[in-house]
């Protein structure tokens, strides 16, 4: 059941201070982040978020370094306590769990990647993946076969005796994947997982996450500053700008309609033909078409139907999914989307400029 | 007339001030001045005294001298000394017999198995034949000038004292570590320990033992040298990377098994580097606690100053040397070895 809300997160505030529930209020009557710092010393951290993420999905989370994203990811796991709202997951509120209950959650219904891959350097890669399973009790013999499996899965065959610091970068950060798995969760907590790697080794954790989740289904909630990155991962895109949510939805929606100045302009570097997708772009139509110069599909990416149409403006392609006709595409619909929103005046690079 | 008979008279204390004589011991300048009946030179702005406690006793008798500070100190630590016998005596049975059985044990083994006992440890901790080549010179040295018993006097006390430093610095250090609290009452308490003069902790000492007994000197040892694994203890468990730990929560490890699993072992190096630390400063403690009956080389030095005998004193104050890089030389090299098996 992909339509199954896991984790909802309803009217969530935190603000980071000496007494964050003497300026709550203040808070919610909508107070400047700026001018809640200056003149009562706290900072909001993050203001009347609502997200809801589905079961099997993955939910990205993106914003600029500031925005509160990291912030909203330790909610979910109660790394960091909300001033006020409420978490819930499974259906059951979180917030209300005492210490033994939040272990549990912690120990069997979530797992974590981190940033800077936080691995126990005094431990080899095995012990390291078999840590979740360890924490819970299971004796070595049966983790150690668990943790093996997985470090194979994520590419790391025969490294099982190595120390954390003896990998690079890349294969450290397979070993923090290997570790979240092994723990068996199906909600896998990612913060910024990707961030510290370099491009290319970055695409390829990328595509090794993408190809687990096509096999395990988890629900994932990813952490990113980079757009590309969220664009490539995200069924569910969250957009949030100094503690607050500025857009959400699916990235599609979120690509062609943008509602902020701030989001055009963070779209209006990408390359639109590599992310914006057909069925974005098509006119929604069954009707049977004439002089169609041949069949796309609906999940395919414009740059691929570029390249099919050799650059023909005056082409149409007829739009199937699953062998249905969907919709009908022509080249020229193809070309005017590509051209960023910015360019119509909105965003603030246009009005700066 | 004294300088603050103004004051007194203009309180209208002077009735009490003229009631009772304060009841220190006279002052040798006072009683120079009684003989001598000499009459106090006529007072000068320049000679204004500070508002001492001796200069308003001049002017006010019943008001208490500053003799009196460090009288009522020793007079208040002798009526509690017996109290804190009971119950101190039998808390610290346990490390005069360790300090005892520890030197018998040390000079009863023959050389022949003493020796290459300690060989056997330092290439276990080490892993470099270098350094057993080394100490087995130094060894060899201090025996060949017959001051081994000596040494191994010393060495037997630094090994008792140096671990129930760690016994005892190593919980107290995570204890800091965990309650800033108890961290900012701590601090204070160990830079007082590290700065007063270490012959200032066996006065009182002398007097809540006896002088025969090897507590005396075995707790002196220990309230010198335990500073720096407690504070390095605190130190390495607090710089313990914080995303590390971060994920230590995540994966939902109780308190135990993050302080087992994930502190301790991170911070291992700064708590070696303690113990470190605190081996160097027992051995600098155990040469001046020869002076409260400690065996050793500390008893040679001693006899070095006490008898001006320049050759004693030199000779066993390169054994301490000795001794000293002996034991950096072993701990650092098992502190290298722990940091070699860190690296992150």
């Amino acid at each position: 059941m992909s339509d199954d809300v896991k984790i909802s997160i309803r009217n969530l505030y935190k603000i980071f201070g000496a007494d964050p529930q003497s300026v709550l209020p203040l808070a919610r009557s909508g107070m400047d982040k700026a001018e809640l710092l200056e003149t009562h010393r706290h900072v909001l951290g993050l203001r009347d978020i609502n997200v809801d993420m589905k079961a099997g999905q993955m939910t990205v989370i993106m914003g600029l370094s500031g925005s509160g994203k990291s912030t909203l990811i330790r909610h979910i796991n109660r790394l960091i306590d909300p001033t006020s709202g409420e978490v819930v997951v499974n259906g059951e509120d979180v917030l209300a769990y005492n210490d033994a209950q939040l272990r549990e959650l912690r120990r069997v219904n979530m797992s974590m990647v981190f940033q800077k891959f936080a691995l126990l350097p005094h431990r080899t890669v095995l012990e390291n993946a078999g840590t979740p399973l360890e924490v819970r009790g299971v004796p070595r013999e049966q983790w150690e076969d668990e943790a093996r499996k997985w470090l194979d899965r994520v590419g790391l065959e025969g490294q099982g005796n190595q120390f954390p610091h003896q990998l690079s970068g890349g294969m450290q950060q397979r070993v923090g994947i290997a570790r979240a798995l092994t723990s068996n969760a199906d909600i896998m907590l990612m913060d910024e997982a990707f961030s510290a790697l370099d491009p290319l080794i970055r695409t390829d954790m990328q595509d090794l996450l993408l190809e687990l989740q096509a096999e395990l289904h988890k629900t994932v909630v990813f952490i990113t500053h980079d757009l590309d990155e969220a664009l490539k991962l995200a069924d569910h895109l969250v957009i949030l700008k100094d503690g607050e949510i500025v857009q959400q939805g699916e990235p599609q929606h979120i690509l062609m309609q943008p509602n902020d100045p701030y989001i055009v302009d963070f779209i209006s570097d990408i390359n639109r033909a590599r992310v914006l997708r057909v069925r974005s772009v098509m006119t929604r139509t069954e009707a049977a078409p004439e002089g169609i110069a041949g069949d796309v599909e609906a999940d395919a990416n414009l740059e691929s139907v570029i390249a099919l149409s050799g650059g023909d403006t005056s082409l149409r392609y007829r739009v199937v999914r699953d062998g249905r006709q969907v919709g009908l595409l022509s080249v020229k619909d193809l070309v005017r989307a590509l051209v960023p929103t910015a360019a119509s005046g909105e965003g603030i690079r246009a009005r700066a400029g | 007339m004294a300088s603050y008979d103004f004051l007194f008279d203009g309180l209208g204390l002077r009735a009490w001030c003229d009631g009772g004589a304060s009841a220190a011991p006279m002052s040798m300048a006072d009683l120079l001045g009684q003989a001598r009946g000499a009459a106090a030179p006529a007072p000068s702005l320049w000679d204004f005294p500070f508002p001492s406690m001796n200069a308003l006793n001049r002017a006010c008798p019943a008001f208490p001298q500053a003799r009196e500070l460090t009288k009522g100190l020793e007079d208040g630590f002798l009526s509690i000394k017996d109290g804190l016998s009971i119950v101190l005596d039998p808390l610290t049975q346990p490390l005069s017999w360790a300090l005892e059985g520890a030197l018998w044990l040390f000079q009863t083994s023959p050389w022949w198995i003493m020796i290459p006992l300690i060989l056997l440890v330092v290439r276990l901790v080490t892993r470099s034949w270098g350094l057993v080549a080394f100490v087995a010179a130094c060894i060899g040295f201090l025996a060949f000038i017959n001051h081994y018993d000596y040494a191994m006097q010393t060495l037997a006390i630094i090994f008792v004292c140096a671990f129930i430093c760690v016994l005892l610095g190593v919980p107290i250090g995570i204890a800091m570590s965990r309650s800033d609290t108890f961290q900012r009452i701590a601090i204070p308490i160990l830079d007082m320990l590290q700065t007063l003069p270490p012959f200032v902790y066996l006065i009182p000492l002398i007097f809540l033992f006896s002088v025969t007994e090897p507590k005396l000197y075995g707790i002196a040892v220990i309230v010198y040298a335990i500073v720096p694994v407690v504070r390095l203890t605190n130190l390495g468990i607090r710089l313990v990377d914080k995303e590390v730990i971060e994920a230590a929560d995540a994966f939902g490890m109780t308190r135990r098994q993050k302080l087992w699993g994930v502190q301790i072992p991170l911070a291992l190096p700064n708590i070696m580097a303690g113990v470190n630390q605190t081996i160097m400063m027992s051995l600098a403690m155990v040469v001046i606690a020869s002076m409260v009956s400690a065996p050793g080389l500390g008893v040679l030095v001693l006899r070095g100053i006490r008898n001006l005998e320049l050759g004693v004193g030199l000779v066993s104050g390169l054994g301490i040397v000795l001794l000293a890089v002996i034991l950096d030389r072993v701990t650092k090299a098992a502190l290298a070895r722990v940091n070699a098996a860190q690296r992150q």
